[in-house]
């Protein structure tokens, strides 16, 4: 694994200078039934193709961003700020 | 010569001949004017500077260089380019070192290794008649029953198998360095082809690493004494004359770095190669990539087509050009194309009578060459196979056979194989993307697509001619330069002509293609022709499978040597075309690296407090904590943790992680990823802080201090502030929530002051009002202390009246030698990271992942209290839901217990009910209150009660122990809040 990532703050670096973070899941409600819940635990899409991913620019900046990465090959077709991540009970901001 | 003389070079006076060498060649990598000696098992041998080791005992006169890895055959030079097995030695107490292509160096000692007692004698060699004990795959199939048999022939055959040993008692040999590199365009392989293509890139600009094996640039033309006309741009001359050309401007261009003697074997995403160049690994990131890895000779197939004496054409020809060493005295070239002429040319020039060469195809050669070798007097004996070779540790005869099935014998001392070709694609197929296939005129498979930004040139792609060569590798350089190149209609009509001109290979099976016992398609690991027949028959018939089974390709050389043969052997005995055969996987690495090259220094860094120096002046052992180094103890944990508990003691706490949180938004994040709640703290006071997994896990604990309206100072578990820095942030990141979390932990040194005496200590060096009425428990204040302006956090770790100062880390050393100074009165005492862990473990404090693991939660290990299920929602709040639904059968509690004498069971350690194991020790020590050992353990709940009884085992004996649900001192906590 060799691939390069654009940081949106930093640019192009080395994928060993990140940190990955996992698929971008939604968070179930607070009141989620228990299948909901352990499908958000333990139940990943593993996609064989292009997958929305959270990335740390652990050794620079140490921001989260999240990158769209094709799996199949490593070639990354996308890396943006998370403006519109659904994280559960938080609406984005006018800000970001 | 006296060992003593090991490493000198000799004198003039004393100079010993190093071996018996040809007539000086003008472009040989010798001088002979200088003679080295190194140690061989035990003798001297003398060298000229620029032998390999393999060559001066070439010239010495040495030709068994190893034992084969399963039959215990000898074995000599074979392809002299650092490729076969055949001269693995052990060097300078390193194993398997290629000694045809390591550089003499004076003193250095060598041995040849895989052998009882020695190479020249090897009892092991009987295995070769005993060759029916040990078919393909015979691991498992025989020395199965009885059943114990195989636990005794293990071992027996793991020793006599394999290659060198590791030397486990050295001290880990040369320390590694590892590299970055960037460069616009990387050049693998620095004959022909790469120079064109590096001269061509550079000329356009760009920045070019040069990457080639060899210790000199030139590829085979470094041997190659063929007089070349009219090739574009290069003048006439010889093959090592325009060698000489191509490295001079090499040499003049600007902008091409060469990495010579370096091995690109690793080819990643990204164009990522990894190079490994004497003690260093580099990892070079290239915007394009050439890949002119050539083309390398392979072995043909007859039977004992590895007698030492059977060499490789381009091996005799290395051997005879660049050193100077004869590799025999009456040669044999059997070829399957016109490359076998130029051979047997070669040979006869440097004075090697050549008896006969046999041309495999049934028309022969017509070429110049061709036709020089027939005038010199030398038979040629067209449509001839060889069949076998004859003779004990070197060849002394070939066997032939005629187109009409005759049969003669040819006497001769070495047998050159010549014209079966392998490319080189074992590092671009790593490449995603990069696919070769077989190509049926060639006889060869070569590159057929390509991935973006990488390019091949020369030998690689199957055309065996300089002119294409040189013309492919201009061509790829100006491609790689973003130059379209009008000359590539040009290559293209220039590769029609030559395919037009081809005559088809001969083949190089020997009787017909039958297989044979000793007929050797991989060296490495002693697997033949019939081998591979048995095993297809077995139904190993997919190419994946076979090798796995018959471990071909599966050696050192890595398939370098046998790869084609091996595909070729596997489609005849399945009755498949090449094609559908396929092959097999190529993975890194494509040559053999040592471990350390790969494992490089160690990239952990330590850190050190700002008062490592004063705890290592006070006699402390010091002991690895995460990234940190902390003071284990200063002599006696015991003595320390009583000073705390009846005097004052001060410990270093700077590796706590520590957080500065701030924003409006503060305590709501803080709401959010911490099971407390936190937004309702007021200013100025303290909670404890549990961090827990979205399933309930417990992640981390700390304290959390309001130290304004918009403002927390957080602490984490040492070595855990990246994580949790990151956590935060995660959770914070796209909800726009208005909150800085800025990690100081080394802004801050930390110091905890603790003891009955502890208050007494501290107002000496302040004016903040420490009384409980002011700063009681878990409240917290800013002030100044011995002049540094400190936040104080009143906390009981250890259990007794204490503070946790924080303060700008460049005062660290004056704060503790103010405290020390301070309490000199009270007998103040340092006390370390063992005695701290006994204090909290009298008070039932857990440390995360030590009495806690990866599943954890806060209600089985009693922390209810910290978890406030009223919050609508927290990280984690759905996994502790879950688990509080559990029945209690199932679940366990960490609890405390106590032992009734001074017995400490280990860390660990099962609880038993019945016999049987129901729970484990996290940790257990000596109290210096009870003087009885006690610890924390998980027990069943049915257990969890005060006064129940448990056992716990340690080694043969169950010994019993109480359970307590509370702190074994100062149960009520009183002391702390005093």
């Amino acid at each position: 694994m060799a691939f390069l990532l654009n940081c949106p703050n930093c640019g192009q670096r080395n994928v060993y200078d990140f940190r990955f973070g996992g698929e971008v899941l939604t968070r179930p409600a607070p009141d989620a039934s228990n299948e909901e819940l352990t499908a958000y635990l333990y139940a990943r899409e593993n996609a064989d193709g292009p997958q929305r991913e959270w990335w740390n620019h652990s050794l620079g900046c140490r921001k989260w961003f999240v990158a769209v990465r094709d799996t199949h090959t490593n070639e990354v077709i996308e890396t943006s700020w998370p403006p519109d991540i659904l994280v559960s009970g938080h609406e984005a901001s006018d800000g970001e | 010569m006296a060992n003593s003389d090991a490493g000198d070079r000799l004198s003039p006076a004393r100079r010993l001949s190093a071996g018996e060498r040809l007539p000086p060649g003008e472009h040989e990598f010798i001088d002979r004017d200088v003679v080295i000696g190194f140690e061989f098992e035990g003798r001297q041998v003398a060298a000229h500077e620029g032998d390999t080791i393999g060559s001066a005992l070439a010239a010495a006169g040495v030709d068994v260089l190893s034992r084969s890895f399963k039959y215990h055959r000898p074995r000599g030079l074979l392809c002299v380019a650092g490729n076969c097995p055949n001269c693995l030695m052990k060097v300078d107490g390193i194993p398997n070192v290629r000694t045809c292509t390591m550089a003499v160096r004076a003193g250095m000692t060598v041995g040849r290794q895989n052998a009882w007692p020695s190479v020249d004698h090897d009892a092991g060699a009987v295995l070769d008649r005993m060759d029916r004990l040990l078919p393909v795959g015979f691991y498992y199939k025989v020395f199965h029953r009885p059943k114990l048999l195989w636990k005794i022939m293990r071992p027996v055959v793991r020793r006599i198998a394999g290659l060198g040993s590791v030397d486990t008692s050295s001290d880990g040999g040369p320390t590694y360095t590892h590299r970055n590199m960037h460069t616009d365009v990387a050049v693998v392989g620095g004959g022909p082809a790469g120079m064109a293509a590096a001269l061509a890139a550079a000329a356009a600009g760009l920045d070019v690493t040069l990457i080639d094996d060899q210790p000199v640039l030139g590829g085979h033309l470094l041997y190659d004494a063929t007089r070349y006309t009219g090739i574009n741009g290069t003048g006439d001359g010889t093959g090592q004359e325009i060698a000489e050309t191509l490295r001079k401007r090499v040499a003049e261009q600007d902008g091409i770095q060469v990495l010579s003697g370096a091995t690109a074997f690793g080819f990643y995403q990204g164009n990522l190669i990894a190079v490994h160049h004497g003690y260093e690994a580099v990892q070079l990131r290239a915007g394009q990539v050439v890949i002119a890895t050539g083309a390398i000779e392979v072995p043909m197939q007859f039977e004992n087509n590895d007698r030492p004496g059977v060499m490789l054409a381009s091996g005799a020809l290395r051997l005879a050009r660049l050193y100077g060493v004869s590799p025999g005295k009456r040669a044999v070239v059997a070829t399957t194309d016109d490359s076998g002429y130029s051979t047997a040319l070669g040979l006869l020039d440097v004075g090697i009578a050549v008896e006969a060469v046999i041309d495999m195809r049934e028309e022969p050669g017509a070429s110049e060459a061709a036709d020089a070798v027939r005038t010199r007097g030398v038979e040629v004996l067209a449509g001839h196979r060889v069949v076998s070779t004859s003779g004990t540790k070197r060849v002394s005869r070939v066997t032939v056979v005629a187109p009409d099935s005759s049969e003669r014998n040819i006497k001769c001392d070495l047998v050159c194989m010549a014209g079966v070709r392998q490319p080189v694609t074992g590092l671009l197929l790593q490449q995603p993307g990069a696919v070769v296939e077989y190509d049926e005129q060639f006889g060869e498979s070569v590159p057929a697509q390509l991935p973006g930004g990488v390019h091949v040139a020369g030998d690689i792609t199957g055309f065996h001619d300089l002119g294409i060569t040189l013309a492919q590798g201009a061509a790829t350089g100006r491609q790689a330069a973003g130059i379209d190149p009008e000359g590539a209609s040009q290559l293209d009509a220039i590769e029609r002509d030559y395919r037009a001109g081809q005559q088809p290979p001969g083949a190089f099976t020997g009787r017909d293609g039958r297989s044979a016992k000793k007929e050797f398609i991989c060296v490495c690991e002693d697997v033949s022709s019939k081998d591979i027949d048995v095993a297809v028959g077995e139904g190993f018939n997919d190419i994946q499978t076979l090798k796995r089974y018959t471990t071909a390709t599966m050696g050192p050389c890595q398939g370098k040597m046998c790869h084609r043969a091996f595909v070729e052997a596997a489609a005849r005995r399945t009755g498949q075309s090449i094609v559908a055969t396929g092959r097999t996987t190529a993975r890194p690495p494509a040559q053999g690296v040592p471990l350390g090259a790969l494992a490089g220094p160690g990239h952990m860094p330590r850190k050190r407090t700002a008062l490592d120096g004063l705890h290592r002046a006070a006699g402390a052992e010091m002991v690895e904590l995460g990234p940190w180094l902390r003071a284990h103890n200063y002599g006696s944990p015991q003595e320390e943790a009583l000073a705390v508990r009846e005097r004052v003691g001060i410990i270093d706490v700077s590796t706590l992680g520590k957080l500065d949180v701030r924003g409006p938004d503060a305590g709501a994040l803080l709401d959010r990823v911490y099971t407390h709640r936190f937004s309702n703290l007021r200013e100025g006071r303290i909670r404890y802080g549990l961090l827990v997994g979205e399933n309930g896990a417990i992640m981390d604990d700390g304290t959390v201090t309001r130290l304004a309206e918009d403002h927390f100072f957080v602490t984490t578990t040492t070595g855990n502030v990246d994580a949790i820095e990151d956590w935060f942030n995660w959770w914070l990141a796209g909800t726009g929530m208005e909150v800085f979390v800025t990690n100081v932990t080394s802004s801050y040194a930390a110091i905890n002051v603790a003891g009955p005496r502890a208050r007494a200590t501290l107002v000496k060096l302040t004016d903040v009002d420490l009384s409980t009425d002011a700063l009681g428990y878990m409240r917290s204040a800013r002030g100044m202390v011995a002049g540094v302006p400190c936040i104080f956090l009143r906390i009981g770790f250890v259990g007794e009246t204490g503070w946790e100062l924080h303060f700008p880390s460049e005062y660290a050393e004056h704060m503790w030698r103010a405290l020390m100074e301070a309490g000199a009165e009270f007998d103040i005492a340092p006390f370390g990271l063992e005695a701290q862990r006994i204090l909290r473990l009298e008070k039932g404090h857990i440390i995360v992942s030590q009495d806690t693991d990866a599943v954890t939660d806060p209600l089985d290990a009693g922390m209810r209290w910290a978890v406030r299920f009223d919050k609508p929602d927290f990280i984690g709040r759905g996994g502790l839901v879950a688990n509080r639904a559990r029945p209690p059968e199932e679940k366990q509690k960490l609890v405390g217990f106590v032992m009734h004498d001074r017995f400490v069971p280990e860390d660990g350690q099962p609880v038993v009910e019945d016999g049987e194991p129901v729970g484990r020790v996290t940790s257990s020590r000596l109290s210096p209150t009870l003087k009885k050992g006690f610890g924390l353990a998980w027990v069943p709940e049915k257990h969890a009660y005060e006064g129940a009884e448990i056992f716990i085992r340690s080694g043969q004996t169950d010994s019993p122990a109480v359970v307590t649900m509370k702190p074994v001192y100062d149960p009520d906590g009183l002391r702390l809040r005093e």
